[in-house]
């Protein structure tokens, strides 16, 4: 897996991996690398991925994020590069994202469909770019970091807005459920959202939910600016920025 | 919560031998699967050692809580999530020396997918490209991500979710167990509701089975053993190309108040009636 590692005076304060979710640096404690160090604003940069490549944006910092002594906005980073932020550096390590050669006595040029096979570092970074080049014009418009939110727009319920955080949200009157529906005769358990690769589905639960109206038929992919109406409750599902 | 569960593995209709695995471990609400691949018989080793390596450890954490933890974890999970997600961690390494150390099972490999449930609390650990659903008011929802080119395509928005069922790609992995010696591990716990069903399948039935057809089957049949063998017949009608393996436990509310004391009273006067009508 791709990592960051803080130095200060060419020894490593810490080291942290770059997954799916973005790596905050900045000097509040609550950051994934927290820079202690008052050259460094409280949320100083961001490093993610975004169409298979390691970017960082800084995020209007006081003094400025550099990557190999540039300063950016945003940049894409490469094996080796080095990001300064205040008087701290941070290696970055692109290598080592995915398991080793997997079978090395048969590189077949093209995997058979009914054969598993774990792709090595380097096939996986060249197929994932060459993938993500192809998609690259269709990409940008949707890449920021968003936040999916459903808000409470009317009925009863325990908070106004719900940042969907877990793979599973249940939207009922059950003491379990994320958003709780208040009031009598109203189901334990009305309806529910899963989190899948490409986006948040709604599904069904004791009841039957409308999407903009239209009440759905099975699990259905929200899009952002989705109302979804249940058990007298409308909510609206925005990806916030 | 009272739990009924069964689980099915199957060699499919065109395979030699079967590489998955699974395992049920009642009394600790354990439930475990893996598909193995590699030459020969070696991905048949991997996914066995990956199931045993996992319900051994769980086993033994149960006698001897202070047992060290293994790889990344979040402070606010349960002892249990914790310990799941190490056990996997453990099955790698484990999978992993085998490999090394004897050349010919260079290559092999596992995906695995475990869920410990206590009370209403599910912690789940995954690898690989086997899955865990749950099915939950009509919705079957899931609980896991494949961790395939394909899906992470997907992810990134590269590919829509249909182009991802047609590629060719689908059988390349980003993560098994066995391939090198650390490994990240997908682990996360959630909350159970009362009749919620969770499966665990092999990709031999996700490929072959849609998700609606799986909650079907799931609704139409509350026996868990036998939901699972009309999954398994099911991929096994449209050729069964891979290895099947399917994993069903049913929750089932414990009886509580004074509806169902009645109820259970009703009961115990039948079988005490029948116990009469014998002699």
């Amino acid at each position: 897996m791709p990592k960051l590692s803080l130095m200060f005076d060419n020894k490593i304060v810490k080291v942290v991996p770059v997954g799916s979710r973005p790596v905050t640096i900045g000097r509040s404690p609550d950051n994934d690398l927290p820079v202690d160090n008052l050259a460094v604003s409280n949320h100083h940069a961001k490093v993610y991925f975004e169409a298979g490549r390691m970017v960082v944006e800084d995020l209007d910092s006081l003094n400025g994020t550099f990557v190999n002594d540039l300063r950016v906005e945003r940049a894409t980073l490469h094996d080796g590069d080095n990001i300064h932020i205040g008087k701290h550096k941070i290696k970055v390590d692109a290598s080592g994202d995915a398991p080793l050669a997997w079978d090395t006595g048969r590189k077949a040029a093209a995997p058979r469909i009914d054969e598993t096979m774990v792709l090595d570092t380097k096939e996986r970074r060249q197929m994932l770019q060459q993938a993500a080049a192809m998609g690259e014009s269709m990409q940008f418009a949707g890449t920021r970091m968003k936040v999916p939110t459903l808000v409470v727009l009317r009925g009863k319920t325990d908070q106004k807005e719900y940042v969907l955080t877990n793979k599973l949200t249940v939207i009922g009157k059950s003491a379990l459920a994320t958003v709780r529906l208040q009031g009598w005769f109203k189901p334990r358990m009305a309806a529910q959202i899963n989190q899948r690769d490409d986006g948040y589905y709604l599904g069904p639960g004791d009841k039957v939910p409308n999407v903009n109206g239209a009440p759905i038929s099975g699990p259905v992919l929200l899009n952002d600016g989705d109302v979804v109406e249940v058990s007298g409750v409308r909510l609206n599902f925005v990806f916030r920025e | 919560m009272r739990i009924a569960s069964g689980g099915v593995t199957d060699l499919g209709r065109v395979r030699t031998n079967n590489e998955d695995c699974y395992k049920i471990v009642e009394p600790l609400n354990l439930f475990v699967l893996s598909d193995g691949m590699g030459g020969e018989a070696h991905g048949e080793i991997a996914s066995a050692m990956a199931v045993e390596t996992v319900v051994k450890h769980c086993l033994d954490v149960e006698a001897n809580p202070a047992a060290q933890v293994i790889g990344p974890v979040e402070p606010r999970w349960s002892v249990r999530t914790k310990r799941l997600s190490t056990a996997v961690h453990l099955a790698n390494r484990n999978i992993f020396k085998s490999a090394e150390e004897n050349p010919e099972r260079h290559g092999m490999g596992a995906t695995l997918t475990a869920v410990w449930i206590d009370e209403a609390k599910l912690s789940i650990a995954h690898v690989g490209d086997s899955r865990a659903y749950l099915l939950r008011g009509g919705s079957l929802l899931q609980l896991t991500r494949d961790h395939s080119l394909v899906a992470e395509q997907v992810r990134r928005g590269i590919l829509t979710a249909v182009e991802a069922e047609k590629s060719e790609m689908q059988s390349v992995l980003l993560r098994a167990l066995g391939a090198q010696g650390e490994i990240e591990v997908d682990a996360e716990e959630h909350t159970l509701f009362p009749r919620d069903v969770l499966l665990l399948c092999s990709d031999g039935l996700t490929r072959m089975v849609t998700e609606p057809e799986i909650a079907g089957t799931l609704q139409a049949e509350t026996d868990p053993g036998r939901a699972a063998k009309k999954l398994v017949a099911l991929a096994n009608e449209r050729g069964g190309p891979d290895n099947i393996t399917v994993v069903i436990a049913r929750l089932e509310k414990d009886s509580e108040g004074w509806f169902s004391w009645w109820r259970r009273g009703a009961r115990k006067n039948l079988s005490s009636n029948g116990g009469t009508g014998g002699n």
